[in-house]
């Protein structure tokens, strides 16, 4: 995978100066356009004015924040093991409920407490491993201590978001792990085709096991927290409505993209991981663990998922079934890692947060106007149809990285 | 019959065939030598079309084909076979060959659920035509071999299985790449004979790429060199073999400069 | 045909009469299966066939071709729509024209065969004894408006590789049923309400759907038999091997898809009219999902072993219904012990087949040890009041399903079958493959060792 945009034009010397402005000249063309909408929508209406304007780009950089999250964790197992990890979203879903349990059914009794306390010590544990200036025994230990804090902490206290998110991270990590283990490795070397079967096969399984296991209904999301409050400010004179949500969400989404991005540029893990996505048998022969490597990707992939699986209940208040809730983000989200260019950290992000823009602020540019009934009903479309367009005319995405093979 | 003018093909900035011009005439035997890298294969993928040339023409019995998609290239009459084998490997000898005869069908997909009897012809003919190219090889791709995948087969039977299949979509010309690679002596000695049965017997026209300098040796009415990207000499096998130019590019410079000793041993390779 | 696995000259007879004898057989079972009176069993063999249908064209793509379309589901939706518009009988039609909750448009809800054949003049085609005739006609009328899709989902495939693909296939199945419920399709789809009222008769009818599934495996099995077959199978092995030998590419990779589309179509109209309601929930990926564990547990590429798996498919969605009722813990527990008992078994053979050593591995033996132990005692009720908790088994058929699915991808991915077909040759044992004498003689090499240990000689060219 590449944190870096691939370098674009000929190796035989840079392409003109005109070539190398036209993209930046086609957005700022864009964003004139989108100007001059809004001007146009607001003599139209005197409801579309700057603070509708504001409230929906807010929103837009909300969910596309979320996208971006879940985006990042499939780009990476593309990046990894050119997978295209359809239980992604899955994992997500299973991310939501854990917290959700985290924080509505503790405290667990004991034997529960000290299990769900084993596999987050577990997940912590590989996460710390990423970190090799800690050294093996720091390492052993954090774990150790966060295992019995982990464990008292469920059996006796009612969890907040904020412990359930990070329990639920872990929680999901070590899933994300688990079923690479039972799922993908054997299929390690299979045709493509046959291990994309198989990550279908998981997401159905852990759709109905979320079924079976956490709901079969609308749950409300709703734990105690200063973000879920109300925050209003003013835009031009009119208020914006939204909640704190609007503040935590990219905060933490960037937290989680800046320690990502150092952890994959400046670790021995990080390094690994970028040389097995470029050739994973030289890697091999360098002495890289690819299983481990890969193991890891999951691992990290997963974690983001999690949290943003709970900024997402925390955002909208409920979380869908587990057959529904984790298929359209998912599928969303995979769009945008291929629209930014999958394998490309830098590109999930910018593809998921140009869907965030298109479902919400493409929407408020084309509300509902006289005879015209908006475009809100096709929201949910969007996001195919641009993926569909990227891929029949830029495959390689708005960051690409040729990932075609040699023939 | 196959006229290369000036070509150049480059990718990103490699330059892989710069002003290459080569013509081969009916009935020929022309081999392409060169060292590694020299863009042999190169040359082959711009004659059959998976490559296009950035400048320069290609023509085929005075027909210009550069930039024509493979499959109607074969429809032309240029046929090829891979260095590292492309068989359809799950697929048995017979349907690999019988594949290559498909674009000749004159009939559309609903005659071949119908049966219809200008598709049971066709059929007829095509199994005919495929057992006759197999034959070229003696039993050895016959009777129980048609049924098997070719993937159980030896590495020589699926070489040969690939020139019947080449052989049997009905080209003229034919583009043969290391025939004899992973072949041993008679392996090697037999394949020579039939590549010149395939010319006088079948009345092919033949260009191959090939290492093995015994068999260029043997079976070349012209041979072709190739460095580079450019062709550096052109003429009889002993014309060429005997070059300075030829001598560097295989040796290199400081084995030339010793003179006569490296000249024999040029002409003894 | 030359090659051919064959008994020889009166071979070609002898597999007709076996042919025709099994066809016999087939219409028996479903005389049996229609005059048993059971209604369930008589919709449970159409659901098979309709299925079938579908998984069978899925077949051309994914395991002919070897491309995977994930977007089976779109085109049985176009197919089912249609077919279930064009037949909505009169009274139907008038009971929407004036209801609240439609959004048919009044040229929707004119596109009738009926009508249409009266417009034609051809009042005997619009009488309810030959509602079967027009049924035919809708249905091919949608399996064709599915084929113009396939079309448009063909030419992706041109420039997308496999899995950049599958994905695309599916956004098109997702997008289609997002789209029909959108005012852009309501005045054709009724949106999310659908329409009821499509006659049943047909999709329950097993007759109808056999006829269908005969003629779709007729035609398939001869299309895969014959030289376009054959150039589909080789662009799925190779398809840059494939161009290169004269094949074009594009256009039988397009062709294949229009193909399996329009049975598809067909497929999906049959499904809507063993419904009797055509409705956007009936067109979900679930569908894709159950044709795909369908063709890999079957067989991949084989229209046999397609038509297997959709068996199993049906069975477990039809009478799957115990497994997702409400026991008390205790039993799931027992449940549970058993599957991992099972499992524990099941390793232990897989690993002495594969001559894996120890075949009784630690997790193996722990395994089957904790299973047998766990249902021992749950069903000698230790546990029955602790966990007398009740508990329903939500989704556990498509659990069971996935499960069996991704142990198929891991241990034999080509399915039950693999890419072959039945052949009457296997009945009969002394005809199977048994080495011919020229066979013998070109591999006698092989077995000089075999005698007092001596070095064979190499015999030249004959390897």
């Amino acid at each position: 995978m590449s944190v870096h945009a691939a370098p674009r034009g000929s190796s035989t010397g840079r392409p003109g100066a005109l070539r190398r402005a036209a993209p930046w000249l086609g957005l700022a063309a864009l964003l004139g356009l989108v100007v001059w909408r809004m001007y146009y929508l607001h003599g139209v209406n005197e409801n579309f004015n700057a603070a509708f304007f504001a409230g929906a780009a807010v929103r837009s950089v909300q969910l596309g924040s979320l996208y971006a999250l879940i985006a990042l964790g499939y780009t990476m197992v593309y990046g990894i093991i050119r997978l295209i990890n359809f239980a992604h979203g899955e994992v997500f879903m299973v991310g939501a409920f854990a917290a959700y349990f985290l924080f509505s059914a503790t405290p667990f009794a004991w034997p529960v407490a000290v299990v769900v306390a084993a596999v987050v010590a577990y997940g912590f544990l590989r996460f710390l491993g990423f970190f090799r200036v800690l050294g093996r025994p720091v390492v052993l230990g954090a774990a150790a201590v966060c295992f019995v804090a982990v464990a008292v902490a469920l059996a006796s206290v009612r969890f907040g978001w904020l412990g359930a998110m990070v329990a639920s991270m872990f929680l999901t990590g070590v899933l994300g792990m688990a079923i690479d283990r039972v799922a993908y490795k054997p299929l390690r070397g299979a045709p493509r085709n046959s291990m994309l079967i198989t990550a279908i096969a998981v997401s159905f399984f852990l759709q109905n096991f979320g079924l079976l296991a956490f709901s079969n209904r609308q749950t409300p999301f709703r734990p105690p927290s200063f973000f879920t409050g109300q925050l209003t400010f003013q835009v031009g004179g009119e208020t914006v409505f939204a909640t704190w949500m609007i503040v935590l969400v990219p905060v933490v989404t960037l937290a989680l993209v800046v320690v990502l991005t150092s952890l994959v540029t400046r670790t021995r893990l990080g390094r690994a991981m970028r040389a097995t996505s470029q050739d994973a048998e030289t890697a091999r022969m360098m002495g890289v663990d690819v299983d481990r490597v890969i193991a890891s990707t999951f691992l990290l992939g997963s974690i983001l998922a999690a949290a943003a699986a709970v900024m997402w209940g925390m955002s909208f208040g409920s979380i869908n079934q587990p057959a529904i809730f984790g298929i359209l983000p998912g599928i969303k989200a995979f769009a945008a890692a291929v629209i930014g260019g999958i394998g490309s950290l830098p590109g999930a992000v910018i593809g998921g947060v140009l869907l965030g823009f298109l479902e919400n602020f493409l929407t408020a540019l084309f509300p509902r106007v006289g005879s015209f009934t908006g475009i809100t009903e096709y929201k949910d479309t969007f996001a195919f149809l641009a993926m569909i367009l990227i891929l029949l005319l830029r495959p390689s995405g708005i960051v690409g990285e040729d990932l075609s093979e040699k023939v | 019959m196959l006229r290369i003018e000036s070509i150049n093909k480059a990718f990103g900035g490699l330059q892989a065939i710069t002003q290459l011009s080569l013509e081969v005439n009916e009935g020929e035997i022309v081999s392409v030598i060169g060292p590694n890298g020299a863009g042999k294969t190169t040359l082959f993928n711009l004659i059959t079309g998976v490559y296009r040339p950035d400048s320069g023409r290609i023509l085929f019995e005075g027909r210009q084909i550069s930039g024509l998609k493979p499959n109607r290239i074969v429809d032309i009459g240029i046929a090829r076979t891979f260095q590292n084998l492309r068989l359809f490997n799950n697929l048995t000898v017979l349907q690999n060959v019988l594949i290559a005869q498909h674009h000749r069908l004159r009939t559309f997909w609903p005659a071949s659920v119908l049966r219809t009897p200008g598709y049971l012809r066709q059929e007829r003919r095509m199994h005919e035509v495929a057992l006759e190219k197999l034959a070229f090889f003696g039993p050895r791709l016959m009777s129980f071999r048609l049924e098997q995948p070719v993937e159980v087969l030896s590495y020589a039977n699926r070489r040969r299985t690939e020139m019947a299949r080449a052989m049997a979509t009905g080209a003229r010309l034919l583009l043969l790449d290391e025939p004899s690679a992973g072949m041993n002596p008679s392996e090697t000695a037999e394949i020579t004979d039939i590549i010149r049965r395939m010319r006088d017997e079948g009345g092919y026209t033949i260009m191959l790429v090939e290492h093995k300098m015994n068999l260029v040796k043997d079976i070349s009415d012209r041979v072709v060199v190739l460095d580079y990207g450019r062709k550096i000499a052109e003429g009889s096998y002993e014309d060429v073999v005997s070059e300075p130019a030829v001598i560097e590019a295989y040796l290199g410079k400081r084995a030339t400069a010793e003179g006569a000793q490296i000249a024999e041993l040029g002409a003894e390779l | 045909m030359v090659g051919a696995p064959s008994f020889g000259p009166r071979g070609v007879m002898l597999r007709r009469l076996l042919n025709a004898a099994a066809a016999v057989a087939l219409v028996v079972v479903l005389f049996l299966v229609q005059s048993s009176g059971s209604v369930k069993l008589g919709q449970v063999f159409a659901l098979f066939a309709i299925w079938g249908i579908a998984t069978v064209s899925l077949n051309l793509i994914n395991g002919v071709t070897g491309i995977l379309s994930l977007g089976h589901h779109g085109f049985m939706l176009i197919g089912g729509y249609v077919t279930g518009l064009l037949m909505l009988p009169e009274a139907a039609r008038q009971n929407l024209q004036f209801s609240a909750r439609n959004s048919l448009s009044d040229f929707a809800l004119g596109l009738s065969v009926e009508r249409w054949m009266e417009g034609l003049g051809l009042d005997f085609l619009a009488t309810p004894e030959t509602l079967g005739v027009r049924f035919v006609v809708a249905l091919v009328l949608g399996g064709l408006l599915a084929a113009a899709f396939g079309l448009v989902v063909g030419f992706p495939s041109l420039r997308l590789r496999g899995d950049y693909l599958a994905v695309v296939t599916f956004a098109f199945g997702e997008v289609i049923r997002l789209l029909a419920s959108t005012p852009l399709l309501a005045s054709y789809t009724n949106g999310a309400l659908g329409f009821a009222g499509v006659p049943s008769g047909f999709g329950k009818s097993v007759w109808w759907t056999f006829g269908a599934l005969a003629i779709t495996v007729f035609v398939l099995a001869r299309l895969k038999k014959g030289s376009y077959g054959r150039v589909l199978q080789g662009i799925r092995e190779d398809e840059v091997a494939a161009e290169a030998m004269g094949v074009n590419v594009a256009y039988h990779k397009v062709l294949a898809f229009v193909i399996s589309a329009f049975f598809a179509g067909v497929a999906g109209g049959l499904w809507v009219s063993w419904v009797g309601t055509a409705r956007l929930d009936l067109f979900l990926f679930t569908l894709t999902f159950y044709f795909l564990v369908a063709i890999s547990v079957g067989g991949t590429g084989s229209i046999t072993g397609a038509l297997i798996g959709t068996a199993l498919v049906v069975w477990v969605r039809q009478y799957g219904d115990p497994l997702e009722q409400a026991y008390p813990l205790s039993t799931w527990l027992a449940a549970a012990g058993v599957v991992l008992f099972v499992a524990g078994v099941l390793g232990w053979l897989y690993r002495r087949g594969r001559r894996m050593r120890p075949a009784a591995h630690p997790l193996v033996i722990g395994a089957a040890a904790v299973g047998a132990l766990a249902a021992l005692l749950a069903w000698a009720g230790v546990f029955d009041a602790a966990l007398a908790a009740r508990w329903q088994g939500f989704g556990m058929r498509a659990i069971a399903l996935s499960v069996l699915l991704v142990a198929i991808m891991i241990f034999k991915p080509a399915g039950i079958m693999g890419r072959r077909e039945f052949e009457w040759t296997w009945l009969l044992r002394d005809k199977r493959d048994v080495p011919s004498d020229e066979e013998r003689a070109q591999d006698a090499w092989l077995r000089v060792g075999e005698r007092a240990g001596t070095a064979a000689e190499p015999r030249g060219v004959e390897e």
